[in-house]
Formats: structure tokens, sequence, C-alpha cells
């Protein structure tokens, strides 16, 4: 059985993991940043999402990762609604979820080792083996040597590896990534992005929010786009009528 | 190999010992006013055995002392609702006096009264006035006493001093929980990007509430290790100067075995406590995430 079947079953089986239907959003009791958003994302998908700064691509992986509800509307994760799923659930959904934040969260006082094993260590896994798995993601992404190093001592784009390796290390099903080559050259851009592809082949749904340009030519994947909180294209993912379900 | 970090920043910090030694006394005062506590709680208990109705008759001492009692004996057995009389022995009263006048108060030939025990017919009373002037006329100066007049006093004082220390105890508890409540939300506001990380890679409340829960578990035992010990050095330094004297107390003020457990238990008793609230606070902060 070849990748790609095993993608479809997997699309059919799960069907989309993301269905917004008229989400607003705002920051506690501050002005709505993000306006009536509806769309459908299938599993195995890989989107771009692009839009000037500020235009709240950020804010919208927020509420895609449950880091907050939304202020009007709905959210299905996996077929499921996501404001009738206890704490509990949330949890075990937020571990299918791997994140790249913008602004990478490595906790300072860990090292790079430790960092990219919180996800095995929250699920219980053996020590032993999240070192292994760990010190091989790490060298993987050129960080074999600094797998001791504290957050600080780290260069930018060298911040940037270990919070993608975190967000990877333990196989999610999904992978939100915001500007996860902004600190790094167009080699190392490149050699991210493969990962990101690969997973992408092996089922992963993918979101990278970016600006680069030079990504977004070399990659031909769907781009989403969003300007002063409305969502302006593509028309495909905004139809979340029942039909677009695929079966 | 050192052991991988569960993600929190949590060492041994100046708070953290001042969190210790804070501990460490409140569970001091715990053991001490439940030792008190206990004490009193006993004694009253004891009093109120002794309460069961009994008199004590003083002849003065004079030339005829001796037949005196003895008419006295007579007349008291004669009375109705008295179940037994007993002359106390001088060889008691000396006893009962050594602590204060010294081995040789036989020898110094006192002018002490003689002492009657009285017990009266459980249930029953004795009219005092009429039985004093009874008795005087016998022996001019005689005095009955009524113990259930001091003992009562003595009854209230205990009573209260148990309450008291009781509600110390409790207001110790009370104020162990009220710090762990605040020391945790503290330390979760401190570091509240390494717990939203946590929160938002998956980690359940528990797994969050946990690892502070076992790092206040070794904080906090040693504290309350150190205080308890203390304590209970306290309380066996102060019984055994009382066991010195105890031949001479009528009340016994020793902890027996059961309130050694009730004791020991408090120290456990408040580490309980203590990664409950923990636990508690740590999750009531974590329902202000999504
Ligand atoms: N924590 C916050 N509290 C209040 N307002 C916020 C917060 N984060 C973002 N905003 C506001 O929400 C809007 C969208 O911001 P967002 O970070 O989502 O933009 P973005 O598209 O990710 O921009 P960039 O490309 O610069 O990262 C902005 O107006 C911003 O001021
Ligand atoms: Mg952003």
């Amino acid at each position: 059985m070849g990748n790609l079947t095993k993608k479809d079953l997997l699309v059919a089986a799960v069907g989309d993991v993301f269905r917004f239907e008229g989400v607003s959003m705002r920051y506690r009791l501050g002005p709505e940043v993000l306006h009536d958003i509806s769309f459908a994302l299938p599993a195995g998908s890989f989107h771009f999402l692009t839009g000037p700064s500020g235009a709240g691509k950020s804010s919208l992986m927020r509420l895609m990762y449950l880091a907050h509800r939304p202020y009007r509307g709905s959210i299905a994760m996996f077929g499921r609604d996501v404001s009738s799923l206890p704490r509990q659930e949330l949890a075990t959904f937020r571990r299918r979820i791997g994140v790249v934040f913008q602004d990478f969260r490595l906790l300072e006082h860990l090292t790079a080792l430790e960092n990219v094993a919180l996800p095995l260590r929250i699920s219980g896994a053996k020590e032993v083996q999240i070192r292994d798995q760990v010190a091989e993601l790490l060298s993987w992404v050129g960080l074999g040597e600094q797998i001791n190093a504290k957050p600080s001592t780290l260069s930018g784009g060298e911040q940037q590896r270990v919070a993608i390796a975190r967000a990877v290390i333990a196989r999610p099903q999904v992978l939100l990534a915001d500007e996860p080559t902004g600190n790094v050259d167009g080699m190392i851009a490149t050699r991210l992005m493969h990962l990101f592809e690969e997973l992408n082949k092996i089922g992963t749904t993918i979101v990278v929010a970016t600006h680069n340009e030079a990504l977004l030519e070399r990659f031909p994947h769907s781009r989403i786009r969003i300007e002063n909180g409305v969502l302006v294209g593509p028309r495909d993912i905004f139809d979340t009528s029942a039909e677009t379900v695929q079966s | 190999m050192k052991k991988l970090s569960n993600g929190l920043p949590l060492g041994v910090d100046p708070v953290s010992r001042f969190l210790t030694l804070k501990v460490g006394l409140l569970v001091l005062l715990a053991t001490l006013s439940l030792a008190v506590g206990m004490v009193m709680s006993s004694v009253a208990e004891s009093l109120q055995r002794s309460l069961s109705g009994t008199l004590t008759v003083q002849v003065p001492a004079g030339l005829e002392q001796q037949s005196a009692t003895e008419s006295i004996i007579e007349i008291l057995r004669a009375t109705p609702n008295i179940r037994d009389v007993r002359e106390i022995p001088d060889r008691e009263i000396n006893e009962a006096l050594e602590p204060w006048l010294g081995a040789q108060a036989p020898i110094l030939d006192l002018p002490l009264p003689a002492l009657v025990d009285v017990a009266i017919e459980s249930g029953q009373t004795v009219d005092i006035q009429v039985l004093t002037k009874k008795l005087s006329a016998v022996a001019p100066g005689t005095v009955v006493e009524e113990h259930s007049m001091w003992l009562g006093r003595l009854m209230d004082i205990t009573n209260t001093v148990e309450t008291v220390s009781m509600s110390v105890m409790l207001l110790v508890l009370i104020s162990v929980v009220i710090t762990v409540v605040f020391s945790t939300r503290t330390w979760m506001a401190v570091n509240r990007e390494a717990v939203e990380v946590l929160h938002l890679i998956g980690a359940h409340d528990s797994y969050i509430a946990h690892q502070f829960q076992k790092h206040t578990f070794w904080l906090w035992s040693v504290g309350a290790a150190g205080g308890f010990a203390l304590g209970t050095s306290f309380v066996l330094l102060i019984q055994f100067y009382i066991g010195r004297l105890s031949d001479s107390f009528l009340l016994d003020l020793t902890l027996g075995d059961i309130q050694w457990a009730a004791l020991c238990l408090l120290p456990a008793t408040a580490i309980i406590i203590v990664i409950a609230t923990v636990g508690f606070t740590v999750k009531s902060v974590m329902r202000s995430f999504m």
C-alpha cells in the first residue's frame, strides 16, 4: 500500500481536522480581531496561512491549538465540537497537535533536549526511549552538538529548530507552525519544509503561517489568506457545507 | 546521567527555604497545642470521675483531736446517704506534704488537722451546713469541705484551656492551608509561561499539579518533621519534670499511648492537607486556561 492510498484512507476516516463556522475572536474585552471565519481543512492537507502583519494569523492559530475560546461561532476538531469537550479531552486533543509558536516559547531553565522531550514526558514515555529519540531528532535538525544547551545560549535560528523539534517529536496528527522559517537561512528553511512535507506524506495535516515569498513560490500548497481578521481566500476551503466532507 | 526535568522550574530557592521554616514553626505550634489540649481533656475526664460526691472533714489540731475524730467518724457513719468514711492516715498526709515541707514533716510535729474522707452515695446529697453544725458541736472548728466546689472551678479552667488549645491547633492548620494556597498561586504566577506551555502541549492539570505536589512534599515534610521533633521534645521534657513531681500531683498530666499516636498523626495529617490543598489550588488556577 503506497503512502497516498494510506493518506486517502485517513482522510476518509477522519474527515475534516478543523471546521470553523462563523467564528469571531477577541482578546478579553478588546476589539474583535477575527470576524466571521468559516472554513474546513481536510485531514492530510497542507496549507500556508498568509496575510499582512497584524492580520490575525497567530490569533487564528491560537484558536486551532485550543489556547483560546471563540467569542462567537463554533469550532469542530476531528469531528467533535470543541466547546463541548471536557477538560480531560481537550488535553488529549492538544497532544494530537504540534505547535511551533512564533516566539518559540522554549522553557529557559531546560536544555534543548529537555525542551524537546516535554511532549513525550507528558504522555508518559520511558526516559531511555525519550533520550534516544530526542537526540536523534535534534541532530537531524543540525543541533547534535547543542543538546545540552539552554535556549538562551542558542541563536534565534537554533532556538527555532528546537521549537520545531518539540512540535514534531510526538508525531502529531496536526502541525501548526507560526513563521517556522523566520530566523533560519534559505538552506535550513528548505530542509525544514522538506521535513514538513515528509510528515504530510504520512498523513499529518499541516498549516504553516509565513511571510516568506520565496517559500510560497517554491512549495506549491494551498494558501489561506487573511486580511484584517477576515478570510479572503482561497474559495475551496470556505465551503463548510456538509457535501464537502469527503466520503 | 542526570534525570530529565519534568518541565517546571522547581528548585530549592530562598522562598522555598522560608516556607520550610514557616511550616516547621506551624507544626511545632500545632503539636504543642494538641498536646496541651489532649492533656487537658484527660484531666477533665478524671476530674469528672472524682466529682462523684466526696467530702473532706478537717478536725482541728488540739488535745482531744484523736477522740474527737473518732466521735466524728461515728456521727458520719450514722448520717444517711453516706457510703463510706475513712480517716486519712498521718503517713498519707505527710507524703502529700513532703514536696513542700521536706522529709522532716513528721518530725516537726506540726499542728495538722486530722482528715476524714467521706464518700456520698452516688446520686444523693448531704446538707453541708447541717452536717457542719452537728460536727462542730463535737469538735469546735471542724470544717466540712466540698470537693465539687473547687474541683468544679478547676474543671471550668481545664475545659477552657482545652478549648483554647484545640482552637489554636485548628487556627494553625487553617493558616497552613492559607499559606499553601498563596504560595502556590504566587509560584504559578511567577512560572506562568512554563505552566502555559505545558498546558498547550497537552499536559493534564493533574500532571502540573502532581509536579508541584512532589516538590512541596519534600519541602513541607522537612519542615513538618523538624517542627514535630521540636514539639515532641518539648512535650517529653515537660512530662519528665511532671513525672518527678507526679507522686504529689493529684492529676495525671502525662499523655497516654493513644494520645501519643494522635500526636504522631498530626504531621502526617498536616502533609496530607498540604498536598490536597496544592492539588486543589493548581487545578483551580488551571481552570483559568481554556
Ligand atoms: N495577546 C493579545 N492581546 C490583545 N491583542 C492581541 C494579542 N495578540 C494579538 N493581538 C491583536 O490581534 C490582532 C492580530 O494579531 P496576530 O498576532 O494574530 O497577527 P499576525 O497576523 O500573526 O501578525 P504577524 O504577521 O505580525 O505575526 C492584532 O491587532 C494584535 O494587536
Ligand atoms: Mg503572528
